[in-house]
């Protein structure tokens, strides 16, 4: 059974108890994104704050938890809750490779149309974008998908960028140049001193919110792979004021233009990586052209920049439940032999994990010549490569293969110091080498790096090898069976595969 | 005073000691069932049903990662080892390990042995749990004691059983020195973690200290006991009493952490006498899994070594903490500390090198960084340092680091130091707060959140 909303999903995790609904009335300002934020460092329930003036909000409603980050993305695919890690991975890869065709539905069979204001009707103050961190720039909406048409073809792009709010009709959208959007809107339209007709769908069904996140290659609809996580079309609405069409089950959509060679002010922002994100910046403006929603709208947000180190926030769950298997799928189609492609769990989007048996000489470097070339990866400045059985979900074991077999003299490698792009969003560049550049990019040029930390042929095979550890999958099968009779946790072992694959 | 069996009971009564009642059997099967609790932050185990004369437990220092929660204390078991309160911060069990106090001899505890029934002088009688595919009983976690000129040394060991009364064990060659050729001595299975450490500040690390007895007892109140001239500590589980000599036949199997960074030689002990309490449990460690007791232990005495060593470097005391993380088997080294001056990174970053052999990896982190938050500090090790500027590697002439397993062929190579410090020379502007509760909001709205949440978990009750 599919999940073809929000809500239906919200209601999913209450029937689990991982829901709690705050009934008393709480502020947009600060306090919804502190209740968030405690509830995410305790692994606690998602929050949904029911009396919100102006509409409701729901803080990470996508947060896994500590031990199972992709959790909560499953049960928005309606993946079993007790997937393992290693079968939710296979799962979200097969999803992918079955694309649907999205279907349309009429404007009164449209949920998202429940109320539509045009006009002198729109007022983007009227709904409680929170303001998530003291010292952010201002309110956010940051937990959404942002829908926009190519130029010069039938291609919609969906993606997933920030925005801040200014006033009644007008916003500031991160774009950062290098990603797919962003490279619509600076090289196609702007340069052509046309609008970028966009719509920003928030609180779309969960599949729709996982592909916009995802690195669908260029030209591809993410709203067919959003079929296919879904396992059935999305059903979507044509726009007021525009020619897009947007999920129909929506809780708001807001539509509107991206003027021209128009700039606001953007940030700083408490930032994913877990540090307040400056200097300010300016970014292409939104002029707000119509607002659609259901009645008592729920608007989700995120965060960021909470639970760094424990994947405890939305971006950083859907980083590992969503981003992780299509980068998988994208290196394999792209020809080269990887297992499994990982963000690092605690820092989404700067570092990735592949493991691979692929390690004849020459191997790691071109897949890494490969990947930092790809689109998106201006944010990612490393890969770490290991052995294809090293599970590179498992932390532990990828940082005890980076300090065991990660030899500093002959495995790390640089890919040309200061001669690399990178977005601005980081933090060890001053925010002169940062800029503000028109097209979001730094100023300055960085590194990547990648860091083989497969086993040699010189490494000690003693220093692995024990009598525990080289057990046969079976018997190592056995061994959890009696750890669970014996009173384990359950939800510490790490399944039951009987080919000891999980582990 | 907690003793082995103190501490068994204690890890049971704070519902972190599994009863595993299924008969398992020495050879491997133990070993698998430990490794697997291990590797998934299991408690520690207790074997009831063993086909010897032995319960076996495990994972009893041992300890959960840092990295799957932010709640996790690896060090809780050794704390609670120690006397200490589980809860005990990182920095206060550092600070304990680091002062080195000793108490004589004469104003230690000294009683009657719990290990008082004989039980023969077979070894397979034991059962001993195999740690190795060799499938040879083995001794993974005990000491020697050692009775010379009136002074009394302890010694880590690492050992198989080789015939019914021959026990051959690895020891830091220091001590074997030390020993002079033949002695008595006695192998205590089954101590506290205060022996244990002992043992390890006394003779492996480069270090040549003999009065362990008195290190253990400057720890905690540790009952010792006198055998034959030799002081051993009185609680033990399983005493194995017999002749030590040197020999140049190697001990085979996976070795302890402590080895690593440790010269070792080869004891024979000929038993002629095996003393077991009732009902004796004896720990072992599956040597070469993640997490496992060897790690724990090896990575807490070294991290108070290099702690007492940096702080008293600079005439200052700059540095917050040390860790080794068991999570990286001692192959990286973090450091939390105030940045003196430009460069002081670089300096740390080398003094660190220079007192230690188990790593060639250092993550240098500012003074806010906790250790409780290993997760936080690989963060800004990915985030904070510039990937081009601020991983800084040797000329290819350092000596190999012990923890890794490259490099075994006696070549040098480089080293490593990753400085995710903000860089002196900028601007305060520069600087980018954290994003952590107490930083993104008001005290008030701390307060009102904190209230609520309490509220709301009420509510379920």
């Amino acid at each position: 059974m599919t999940v073809d909303s929000l809500r239906e999903y919200l209601q999913r995790l209450e029937a689990r108890d991982g829901l709690v609904r705050v009934e008393d009335p709480v502020s947009w300002n600060l306090e919804a994104s502190a209740l968030t934020m405690l509830a995410n460092e305790n692994d606690d329930r998602i929050p949904l704050f029911e009396s919100v003036e102006g509409a409701r909000l729901v803080g990470d409603p996508y947060r896994g938890s500590q031990r199972r980050p992709w959790d909560r993305i499953a049960v928005g695919m309606d993946v079993p809750p007790d997937t393992s890690r290693r079968e939710f991975y296979d799962e979200t890869i097969a999803r992918l490779k079955d694309q649907r065709d999205p279907v349309t539905v009429s404007r009164s069979d449209a949920p998202c149309k429940d109320v539509v204001e045009t006009g002198e009707d729109v007022n983007l103050l009227d709904y409680p974008w929170p303001y998530i961190h003291a010292g952010d720039g201002g309110r956010y909406s940051n937990l959404h998908t942002l829908v926009t048409p190519d130029l010069d073809s039938d291609w919609v792009d969906y993606s997933y960028h920030r925005a801040m709010v200014h006033d009644s009709e007008t916003a500031s959208v991160l774009l950062l140049a290098g990603e797919q959007t962003p490279n619509l809107y600076y090289y196609k339209y702007e340069r052509r001193d046309e609008p970028m007709p966009v719509a920003i769908v928030v609180g779309a069904e969960p599949a729709v919110q996982y592909s916009s996140v995802m690195w669908i290659p260029t030209g591809r609809s993410e709203v067919e792979f959003a079929g296919g996580l879904k396992g059935g079309p999305v059903e979507l609405v044509p726009c007021e004021t525009n020619d897009l069409r947007v999920p129909a089950s929506a809780e708001l959509v807001i539509e509107g233009e991206i003027v021209p060679n128009v700039r606001r002010d953007e940030g700083p922002f408490g930032d994913y990586f877990g540090y307040m994100h400056g200097p300010r910046r300016s970014m292409p403006a939104l002029q707000v052209t119509a607002i659609t929603h259901r009645e008592r709208p729920i608007i989700p947000f995120c965060v960021e920049g909470s639970g760094v180190g424990y994947t405890e926030n939305s971006t950083s769950s859907m980083e590992i439940g969503c981003v992780g298997p299509d980068a998988t799928l994208g290196l394999r189609a792209g020809g080269f032999d990887v297992d499994r492609c990982v963000p690092w769990q605690s820092t989404p989007r700067t570092v990735y994990v592949v493991s691979t048996d692929a390690t004849a000489p020459g191997d790691l470097h071109e897949l890494a010549n490969f990947i930092f070339t790809t689109w998106g990866m201006l944010h990612v400045d490393f890969f770490v490569f290991v052995d294809g059985d090293v599970d590179p979900l498992d932390q532990r074991a990828v940082l005890e293969a980076l300090a065991l077999h990660a030899d500093p003299d002959e495995d790390f490698h640089q890919f040309g110091v200061e001669s690399m792009p990178k977005v601005p969003l980081n933090i060890y560049q001053t925010p002169s080498e940062k800029g503000d550049a028109q097209t979001g990019t730094s100023k300055a040029k960085t590194a990547k790096a990648y860091i083989d930390a497969t086993r040699s042929d010189d490494d000690d095979a003693q220093a692995a090898a024990t009598a525990g550890e080289t057990a046969d999958p079976d018997t190592r099968y056995w061994a959890r069976t009696l750890l669970k009779e014996a009173g384990a946790d359950p939800d510490r072992l790490t399944g039951f595969d009987p080919t000891g694959a999980d582990t | 005073m907690t003793t082995f069996a103190e501490h068994v009971d204690g890890l049971r009564a704070a519902d972190d000691l599994l009863a595993v009642d299924e008969r398992v059997h020495w050879d491997t099967e133990a070993a698998v069932v430990a490794s697997e609790a291990l590797r998934n932050n299991c408690a520690a185990l207790r074997f009831a049903e063993t086909s010897g004369s032995v319960a076996y437990a495990s994972g009893v220092y041992a300890g959960p990662d840092q990295i799957s929660s932010r709640s996790h204390r690896p060090w809780r078991r050794i704390a609670a080892g120690l006397g200490m309160d589980r809860s005990v911060s990182y920095v206060d069990l550092l600070d304990a390990l680091a002062r080195w106090e000793t108490t004589p001899l004469d104003r230690a505890m000294f009683v009657d042995p719990a290990a008082e029934e004989e039980a023969g002088d077979d070894l397979y009688a034991l059962g001993l749990p195999s740690v190795d595919d060799e499938g040879r009983q083995s001794v993974t976690q005990g000491v020697m004691a050692v009775e010379r000129d009136g002074e009394t040394s302890w010694a880590p060991v690492r050992g198989t059983v080789h015939r019914g009364s021959l026990l051959r064990v690895t020891v830091p060659r220091p001590f074997l020195d030390w020993c002079d050729g033949e002695r008595t001595a006695s192998i205590s299975l089954g101590v506290s973690a205060a022996t244990l450490i002992a043992a390890l500040q006394g003779w492996t690390q480069d270090t040549t200290a003999p009065a362990v007895p008195e290190r253990a007892a400057g720890l905690a109140d540790v009952p010792l006991a006198r055998t034959d001239g030799r002081v051993v500590p009185a609680a033990a589980e399983v005493r194995i009493d017999g002749v030590a000599r040197p020999t140049d036949d190697a001990v085979g199997g996976p070795s302890a952490t402590w080895e690593r960074a440790t010269e070792t030689a080869t004891v024979a002990v000929d038993a002629d006498r095996i003393r077991l309490r009732e009902d004796p449990t004896v720990p072992f460690v599956p040597l070469g899994a993640p997490l496992a007791d060897d790690v724990h232990l090896a990575s807490l005495v070294e991290a108070a070594t290099l702690y007492r060593r940096v702080n008293g470097y600079w005439g200052v005391s700059p540095v917050s903490w040390v860790q080794l993380p068991v999570e990286s088997r001692l192959g990286l080294c973090l450091v939390s500390s105030e940045i003196l001056y430009a460069g002081f990174d670089w300096q740390l970053a080398n003094a660190l090198f220079s007192f230690s052999d188990f790593f060639d990896k250092v993550l240098v982190l500012d003074e806010y960084a906790r250790p409780t938050d290993l997760a936080r500090a690989l963060d800004d090790m990915w985030v904070k340092a510039h990937p081009g500027n601020d991983w800084v590697f040797s000329d290819p002439n350092a000596p190999a680091a012990t923890a890794p397993v490259y490099r075994r062929d006696g070549e040098t190579g480089s080293r490593l130091y990753i400085s995710a410090i903000w860089d002196p020379r900028w601007d305060e502007d520069y600087i980018a707060p954290r994003v952590t509760f107490e930083s993104s909001f008001p005290e008030n709205v701390r307060e009102s959140a904190l209230d609520r949440w309490a509220l709301l978990g009420e509510g379920d009750e």
